[in-house]
């Protein structure tokens, strides 16, 4: 099969590096995509008080009218939640706050502070969620991090034709068979490996770290940066978001646990201790 | 007399089937053609590669690929 062009478009957004491709659609079509991306950003961003999701943190205790979209990543996060037993959980933004994580990585590094533990609540314990609205309670606060990027990953391929791929800073997706039509080639784990109709995802605390123990990546049953034993992991899903959901609970049920529970959710995964 | 029997062949019966019932159990350990598995690495038909600073596991329907990919999970 003749190898096709793929129409390439590189940008930052989300406070990461973001890349479309496709084959046989227009390059308007991949910048429409970026103008879709900044719009979900600006709404879904922790960083900015006046984002969909800010005033949503800032009103607790109350039924608020949420979009279709943050409706959906709310639920989506019950979702993970429960497919991973507790260790994707959305309401993680107190602890980034305590470990420092209180401005975007562009604006400078975070500020190292004292770490104690203080476990997260059970996400469906203080986040219930129906149709046009939702409800926080009181001391929670929600970040969506890497779960609004495989969503968006998700939602872009889809839109962008029947060839296409999307990177939301790592957070990838995939549909039809790629321009040389065996697949979709990327890197994972030191590897190239064809992605077909799937999602990929890597969980690090290699990146987004501001000390010896400060990093991104919060343990809710300590409340704090985790130490597992695993330092990454990346796997290939059926979809972006359910990589990454998958990716993060492996790489925080650590080295014993992440193998099987790899085996039995991924179509590939990538353990690095 | 016939309460007797009845108890004697009741007993009879609940301790053959209590050890024949053992006996099943520890000849049959395990079953590997039993439903509801959770899916494992010997039976995924998946291939273990390694490389510098891990292991990478690919399933049947993922392939590996020597051309230059032209994305990464590695951005965030």
């Amino acid at each position: 099969m003749p190898r096709k062009t793929v129409e390439a478009h590189h940008f930052e957004a989300l406070g990461t590096n973001c890349s479309l491709f496709a084959v046989g659609l227009p390059p308007g079509r991949l910048l429409e995509g970026e103008f879709w991306v900044r719009r979900m950003g600006a709404r879904l961003t922790r960083f900015s008080p006046d984002s969909e999701l800010s005033r949503f943190n800032a009103s607790p205790g109350t039924w608020r009218d949420v979009s279709l979209e943050l409706e959906s990543l709310l639920r989506e996060s019950l979702h993970a939640f429960e497919m991973s037993s507790g260790l994707v959980n959305v309401a993680v933004l107190r602890s980034l706050e305590a470990a420092g994580y209180t401005r975007p990585m562009a604006e400078g590094q975070p500020i190292a502070t004292e770490l104690r533990p203080c476990p997260l609540p059970r996400l469906p314990d203080v986040l219930a969620v129906r149709s046009g609205a939702a409800r926080l309670e009181p001391g929670a606060g929600i970040d969506l991090g890497g779960i609004a990027k495989g969503w968006m990953a998700d939602r872009l391929r889809d839109s962008l034709g029947s060839n296409a791929l999307a990177n939301l800073g790592g957070d990838l997706s995939a549909c039809g068979v790629g321009p040389a039509g065996d697949g979709w080639a990327i890197g994972l784990g030191g590897a190239t490996v064809l992605l077909r109709d799937q999602g990929a995802a890597t969980s690090s605390v290699r990146r987004r770290r501001w000390s010896v123990e400060h990093h991104h990546l919060i343990d809710p049953r300590t409340g704090l940066p985790a130490r597992t034993g695993l330092e990454e992991v990346s796997v290939v899903a059926t979809t972006g978001v359910e990589a990454e959901v998958v990716a993060k609970t492996a790489l925080l049920a650590g080295p014993d646990v992440a193998p099987a529970y790899c085996a039995a959710h991924t179509l590939a995964w990538w353990l690095s201790p | 007399m016939r309460t007797v029997i009845l108890k004697a062949g009741a007993t009879l019966l609940t301790v053959a089937a209590t050890a024949l019932s053992a006996l099943y159990v520890t000849s049959h350990l395990k079953n590997p053609a039993a439903p509801l598995q959770p899916t494992v690495l010997s039976a995924s038909g998946a291939t273990t590669l390694s490389a510098p600073g891990g292991t990478l596991t690919l399933g049947p329907s993922v392939q590996p690929s020597t051309v230059h990919p032209v994305t990464s999970t590695y951005a965030s």
